[in-house]
């Protein structure tokens, strides 16, 4: 077992980081297993690879958050069958058994990455020490799978520009409407099931992380690669519009 | 990709209409988003492509265009986010260049930040820029003579306050009035750019006065013209005398809703009407518009049509303080040549022309 520096992290916001660290953790290994099914779909060889690079990729972001929560003395806690986490993947694993190469690149490299990269970059500014720091260096790779996307994407879409819309229409009402959810100021749907006890979003203003502003960052993040993949505006404006809060 | 011959420049005017647009982008069948989540959402929208425009000129030519949204937040107006609106003007700007735009209109604050430099934003061989100012001006002038024919007043006889004055649409106004008023009173917050405006009318002796005290001035005017900057309607005008004419042309509007002018009536200035019809894809015109008059829409973003009808993809509006009367007389004949014009007079409660005549007949409204 390896040595654990124990930062000071006030004791009222240990349950705090805790949960964050929970979603955190869980959002990257359920990632992980999405790249894997993606290595699956893949027909040409290096996508494959890099599919499974991806996973293990996100294996490494999850071992470095809980790293980073055993430095400040938290255990954290992993859950893939949280409701969202749970939902987001069967979403997933249903298009991968439909054969949706396409609809499964926009669910985990365009919406889950994109949520990822400004979450994580949100909470990397309120984040005590290195935890800060592991949060910015993980929002900075997972915006490399973005990137990675858009440009695969961009082509797709210039191939079939309505048939693409559609699709990317019908992953957005799956998986935005579940991640809306997720960020909502009330759950929905009851206990997450990763926070310890009451939910965490109620407590975030006392660790110095705003919901609204994550909720924006995430919204705009993900409008700004619909953009560069060439949705139109008015199309994806209508979309997050229609996303309920 | 159809043909995109124009791109208007807007942002919401206040809340209660950003509420309307998400409203009407959600749908019926969703429970309304509420004023709290439109606040916190809006000023994270990227600016983009908010609708697909389709006008038709009364000579039968058809023109494309696109509403662009700089989803400037309206309480985000003033000179603190002033780098970050310019940000926004400009990603506006980079979205119409995409789209193919041969003219761009810079609606409300978008031109106002950028001073009329439209040498800030992005440049493209086959884009042109117009602040639309130009249009707006002409539109405000003719309803101010609409508004006094209507009351049976003459012009010639009208004393007219101008708040506002030193600004690129004030400076307008004051050029195509001053010839046709008895006096003209210039008004504006900005000490140094109103002497130096109001310098230009000095042939005409007494007949023109200057002053930042606004109070002062709106005791002696049965006209106003409000055409200032402001982020909100904040502008008091309770020293006017009884019967004043108050023609509200901001954007955001200068005064509040609320506000009726001492036995005077009110109109909103500067929007005009498309004769043959403006339609909006999705249909937001109704929210952004909920006037009594249908096919109306600011003479800013009008003349971005009009030119584009006129297949004049020129920057025909630029720079502060430049609009001079017979460019105003130009683009008139433009947009008249093609069905745009005054609509009737209206004002927030419902159409205003009544008004006006009961003002001639001095009933009381």
């Amino acid at each position: 077992m390896q040595p654990v520096t124990v930062i000071a992290c006030s004791k009222d916001q240990t349950h705090i980081w805790s949960d964050v660290l929970a979603q955190a953790v869980t959002g990257e290994l359920i990632g992980a297993l999405n790249y894997m099914t993606l290595a699956e779909l893949y027909q040409d060889p290096s996508e494959k690879a890099e599919a499974l690079e991806h996973a293990q990729g996100e294996r490494g972001h999850a071992a470095s958050f809980t790293a980073a929560g055993r430095a400040l003395g938290i255990e954290v806690a992993v859950n893939l069958e949280a409701q969202y986490w749970k939902r987001i993947r069967s979403i997933f694993l249903s298009r991968a058994q439909a054969g949706d190469l396409i609809g499964c690149i926009l669910a985990q490299e365009v919406m889950l990455e994109s949520f990822a990269v400004a979450s994580y970059s949100v909470v990397a500014e309120a984040a005590p020490g290195e935890l800060g720091a592991t949060f910015a260096r993980i929002a900075g790779e997972e915006g490399e799978h973005v990137a990675h996307a858009v440009e695969l994407l961009r082509a797709e879409r210039a191939r079939h520009p309505s048939a693409f819309d559609a699709r990317t229409h019908r992953m957005h009402e799956e998986i935005m409407t579940a991640l809306a959810e997720m960020m909502a100021r009330e759950d929905p749907g009851g206990h997450c099931g990763l926070c310890k006890g009451s939910c965490v979003k109620h407590s975030l203003p006392e660790a110095g992380i705003s919901l609204s502003e994550i909720r924006g960052a995430s919204l705009q993040r993900y409008l700004k690669t619909l953009d560069e993949i060439g949705v139109p505006g008015e199309s994806s404006l209508v979309w997050v519009a229609q996303l309920p809060v | 990709m159809p043909q995109v011959d124009f791109a208007l420049i807007g942002h919401p005017e206040s809340w209660n209409r950003a509420a309307a647009v998400i409203s009407l982008l959600r749908g019926a069948d969703r429970p309304p988003m509420s004023l709290e989540d439109v606040r916190e959402i809006i000023p994270w929208i990227p600016p983009r492509t908010a609708s697909r425009v389709t006008v038709e000129s009364s000579q039968g030519r058809q023109v494309r265009g696109v509403y662009i949204d700089s989803f400037i937040p309206p309480d985000r107006l003033d000179s603190r986010f002033l780098r970050e609106n310019l940000a926004r003007v400009r990603a506006a700007a980079t979205c119409a260049i995409k789209e193919g735009a041969r003219i761009v209109t810079l609606g409300g604050f978008s031109s106002i930040l950028l001073e009329g430099k439209t040498d800030l934003l992005p440049s493209h061989s086959k884009t042109a820029f117009t602040t639309g100012n130009t249009l707006t001006v002409a539109l405000i002038v003719k309803g101010i003579e609409r508004a006094l024919e209507l009351a049976g007043r003459d012009t010639s006889e009208s004393d007219v306050l101008i708040v506002g004055a030193s600004g690129d649409v004030g400076s307008g106004c004051a050029r195509c009035l001053a010839p046709k008023v008895r006096r003209l009173f210039l008004s504006a917050r900005n000490p140094d750019r109103l002497r130096e405006f109001a310098s230009e009318f000095l042939p005409l002796g007494s007949r023109v006065a200057a002053d930042t005290d606004l109070q002062q001035l709106s005791e002696k005017a049965d006209v106003v013209i409000c055409a200032a900057s402001m982020p909100s309607p904040e502008l008091i005008l309770g020293a006017l005398p009884p019967g004043s004419i108050v023609c509200d042309a901001g954007y955001p509007k200068n005064v509040s809703a609320e506000f009726v002018p001492r036995e005077g009536a009110i109109f909103y200035g500067g929007l005009g009407h498309a004769s043959c019809g403006i339609q909006l894809d999705p249909d937001l015109l109704g929210v952004m518009y909920p006037y009594s008059c249908s096919n109306v829409a600011h003479g800013c973003l009008l003349e971005g049509v009009a030119l584009a009808m006129e297949r004049r993809f020129e920057p025909f509006s630029q720079g502060r303080g430049l609009i001079t009367p017979r460019r105003v007389e130009d683009i008139w004949q433009i947009a008249q040549r093609h069905g745009i014009g005054l609509p009737p007079l209206f004002n927030g409660a419902g159409p205003a022309e009544e008004e006006m005549r009961c003002l001639g007949r001095g009933v009381p409204r």
